[in-house]
């Protein structure tokens, strides 16, 4: 493969994702949890007893998996780099994407920063083409406008036509 | 909104319906010149503050007036109707005593009807009063509501086309539904302006692509003037000794054309027609025939009779083996000639189905016409219900090339041209049924008559590469793994079928004869199913040789061009600058093959298209990302 784009994301932006995902994981073991430990306690059989072990067994893997395995892995996998005139985007750990976007073919660029990305200080940059957008996660806020600013100018010169 | 009922333009009442209802077509608002006096078929000159409100023709009111009272009128005579049949099968008789209480009835009915026909005509009428639009600077604006104002802008470079539709009772009257499609994004909703005069429309239309021209160019300022200097051109010149194919439909459709309908006002001169082109007769039939449902449904009906053939002579042939019975097998000989007889009415009722959506598709492109005037191509069909789209050269994603299995044995293909479509808001999903890929410029053509057609039609295409690189040598031995097992009918069949007869045979108990003669019927079933798994896994495996040989890609330094093979072909040219973005992707095996599929994201069709070519080698897929840089094309 050729080289990968040089810059990578802010090394906050793990323990973002560690977050993120650990929120959802534990709402969708919540969700599978509770009616059967509702379940037991109306009415003890063995069977409910085994599900909410393998249950509460699948949590603690998802947990492992999301939060101790994947995040290196991402952070290492996630390469962007700002060239004149286009973004070069590398991602994906099983499949792997490797995106070059022109400039003059953004439409519009905006940050997003979300509760969790402001507690550690970071922005989300989204820039959209006429067929879809893209996301650069986790960089520090002054990158991040930084980014957005030279996209939005470099977008400037796009044409208006599709 | 409320500014502009106060401008001094607009203070004047409109002109009430039934007085304007005997008047010539043309007049609309009693403020605005007839249209005769701009012989050009131009707007005037205007002040570009103070732009001129256009009003839709009257007939919104009283044919959408109609169209409501018939829907319920139909609905009251089948409620009327179900009650009646309801209350015959229940016992009740009708006699002279009920006669008073069928009377009060009955002109409960007609009285509802009209009042719902009344306040449908005074909703119309109210909304038509409101419903106008503007042709702003840069942007038009249509404005509707009665209470809910509603006021849509489109900035004139953000259109796509100007389609336009009629249905039968539409044409006879002469006015048509206008759509304006936009790229606004992945929800794109289309503007709808109902019931337009045919020559207001077609004005409407060269002056909407004349303004984007020119504010594309830059010359906001003279928007209105460009368009006096388009219009101006000379009507219809073909080039000479053009061959103009016909067909039998191509007649009536251009009388219905002609006529233009009671309203329909004088033909407007929209530009120079360098290019035009319609169906022959035998194009036509065969678009009919290559209707899919309508040979999905024969194939059915024909698979439909060969399994009660099967049917019989397995219940014959066990029947005899099992209970050699003579009463028993002419029973079953006669049972079978019941799944003859049923056979046959399905085949029948299924041809009858298939001659009709033949007729149908023919009558639907029916007057089919394409043409190139000036920048814009346009395409027309329809006897019946007309369409009409028109959509600039600039405004074109991509041409397509489609070839289904059939047309390929035949040599023919579909032609299409990839566009920004719009979701028209109520009719998602009709839309996408009536088009479902683009706009066709020729359901229909051979091979050799492509170049023709597209140097013709589009000569900004003209210098598509040719030379075509395929795909890496190791997408043989991948392609066929992919289609032959992953994605292979067959072997899923097989797979399904060998745990269902594992399954029969592991729980029934061969010990007792009912069981026994079960497991008989399940493992004969088995093997004719294996021998069809086998057909399918052939027949995948040949679609994967045939992808291999059939693909690739190829670009230089304006296009793009990219193949898919198989039983089907389908090749898509683009140019560079509507490549919104490209990228590679890699699954592990891939990398170990050291291949990549390439992607070409376009903005056609409703919120993207992605073209796609798997298994191109690592090296050509990095000189094509090269290549899609900007700059790239230079380079090499």
């Amino acid at each position: 493969m050729r080289d990968l784009p040089k810059d990578q994301l802010n090394p906050k932006i793990k323990n973002v994702w560690r977050i993120n995902d650990a929120i959802w994981l534990t709402v969708a073991f919540l969700c599978l949890f509770i009616p059967f430990l509702i379940a037991l306690i109306v009415e003890s059989a063995p069977w409910i007893g085994i599900t909410l072990a393998a249950i509460a067994a699948l949590y603690v893997i998802g947990l492992i998996v999301w939060l101790v395995i994947l995040p290196p892995i991402r952070f290492v996998r996630w390469r962007y780099e700002l060239s004149e005139d286009y973004l070069d985007i590398a991602r994906g750990i099983v499949w792997r994407k490797r995106f070059i976007i022109p400039f003059i073919r953004v439409q519009n660029t905006d940050t997003r920063q979300g509760p969790i990305l402001r507690a550690f200080g970071l922005s989300s940059v989204t820039v959209s083409t006429a067929a879809g957008e893209h996301e650069i996660p986790g960089l520090e806020t002054h990158v991040a406008e930084q980014l957005r600013d030279r996209a939005a100018e470099l977008a400037r010169i796009a044409q208006e036509d599709v | 909104m409320t500014e502009e009922q106060r401008s001094p333009e607009s203070g004047m009442p409109p002109v009430p319906p039934s007085a304007s209802g005997e008047q010539q077509p043309v007049q609309q608002a009693s403020q605005q010149p007839a249209y005769g006096q701009y012989p050009n078929g131009a707007y005037p000159q205007q002040n570009p503050a103070e732009p001129m409100r256009h009003k839709v023709h009257h007939s919104y009111i009283w044919l959408g007036s109609l169209q409501v009272a018939g829907m319920l009128i139909v609905i009251a005579f089948f409620s009327v109707f179900s009650s009646v049949i309801g209350a015959i099968a229940d016992g009740e008789s009708i006699g002279r005593a009920d006669a008073p209480v069928l009377l009060i009835v009955g002109i409960a009915v007609i009285v509802g009807l009209i009042v719902i026909v009344g306040l449908t005509a005074l909703i119309q009428t109210l909304s038509y009063k409101h419903l106008y639009y503007e042709l702003g600077p840069d942007e038009f604006n249509l404005y509707s509501g009665i209470f809910n104002k509603k006021r849509v802008h489109v900035p004139y470079q953000r259109i796509q086309s100007v389609n336009q539709k009629a249905t039968l009772v539409q044409r006879l009257a002469g006015v048509c539904t206008v759509n304006i499609d936009t790229a606004g994004g992945s929800a794109n909703k289309a503007i709808t302006i109902p019931y337009l005069q045919n020559s207001e429309a077609e004005r409407l239309r060269t002056e909407l692509f004349a303004r984007k021209q020119a504010i594309l160019s830059g010359q906001a300022a003279q928007a209105a003037g460009r368009a006096n200097v388009v219009q101006g051109q000379p009507g219809a010149v073909y080039p000479a000794g053009h061959p103009l194919a016909g067909n039998v439909l191509d007649m009536p459709a251009e009388i219905l054309t002609d006529v233009r309908g009671v309203f329909g006002g004088a033909a407007v001169d929209t530009g120079r027609v360098s290019y035009e082109y319609g169906m022959s007769n035998k194009e036509l039939v065969l678009t009919g025939l290559s209707n899919n449902t309508g040979f999905i449904l024969i194939v059915l009906a024909a698979l439909g009779s060969v399994a009660g053939l099967a049917e019989q002579i397995l219940s014959t042939a066990i029947g005899r083996m099992l209970v050699d019975n003579g009463v028993n097998f002419v029973m079953q000989s006669f049972a079978g000639n019941t799944i003859w007889a049923i056979t046959g009415v399905v085949v029948v009722v299924f041809l009858v189905v298939w001659v009709l959506s033949i007729i149908g598709t023919c009558i639907s492109f029916g007057g089919f016409k394409a043409r190139r005037r000036d920048s814009r191509i346009e395409v027309e069909h329809g006897l019946l219900q007309h369409q009409f789209h028109g959509v600039d050269i600039d405004r074109v994603q991509s041409v397509i090339i489609k070839q289904s299995f059939i047309r390929r044995l035949l040599g023919y293909c579909e032609l299409s041209l990839g566009k920004i479509d719009a979701v028209t808001e109520g009719e998602e999903g009709q839309q996408k049924s009536l088009n479902p890929q683009g706009l066709v410029i020729h359901p229909f053509v051979k091979m050799n008559r492509v170049p023709e057609i597209l140097a013709g039609l589009v000569p900004e295409f003209a210098d598509v590469p040719t030379d075509s690189r395929p795909v890496a040598k190791v997408a043989l031995r991948r392609a066929i793994i992919r289609r032959g097992i992953l994605q292979g009918n067959g072997f899923w069949l097989a797979v399904v079928v060998v745990v269902g007869q594992l399954l029969a045979n592991a729980l029934l108990p061969s010990t007792e004869p009912d069981a026994a003669s079960i497991l008989f019927f399940v493992n004969t079933g088995a093997i004719v199913l294996y021998v069809l798994c086998a057909l399918l896994l052939v027949l995948d495996i040949i679609g994967a040789v045939l992808w291999y040989r059939g693909s690739g890609f190829s670009y230089n330094r304006r296009f793009m061009q990219v193949s898919n093979g198989g039983f089907s072909r389908e090749s898509v040219s683009f140019p560079r600058k509507k490549i919104q973005y490209g990228f590679l992707k890699t699954n592990p095996f891939q990398r170990n093959a050291r291949v990549a599929t390439i992607n070409a994201r376009t903005a056609a069709g409703v919120g993207g298209t992605t073209l796609r070519l798997i298994d191109v080698s690592e090296q050509d897929a990095n000189t094509w990302l090269d290549w899609v840089k900007p700059g790239g094309s230079m380079v090499q």
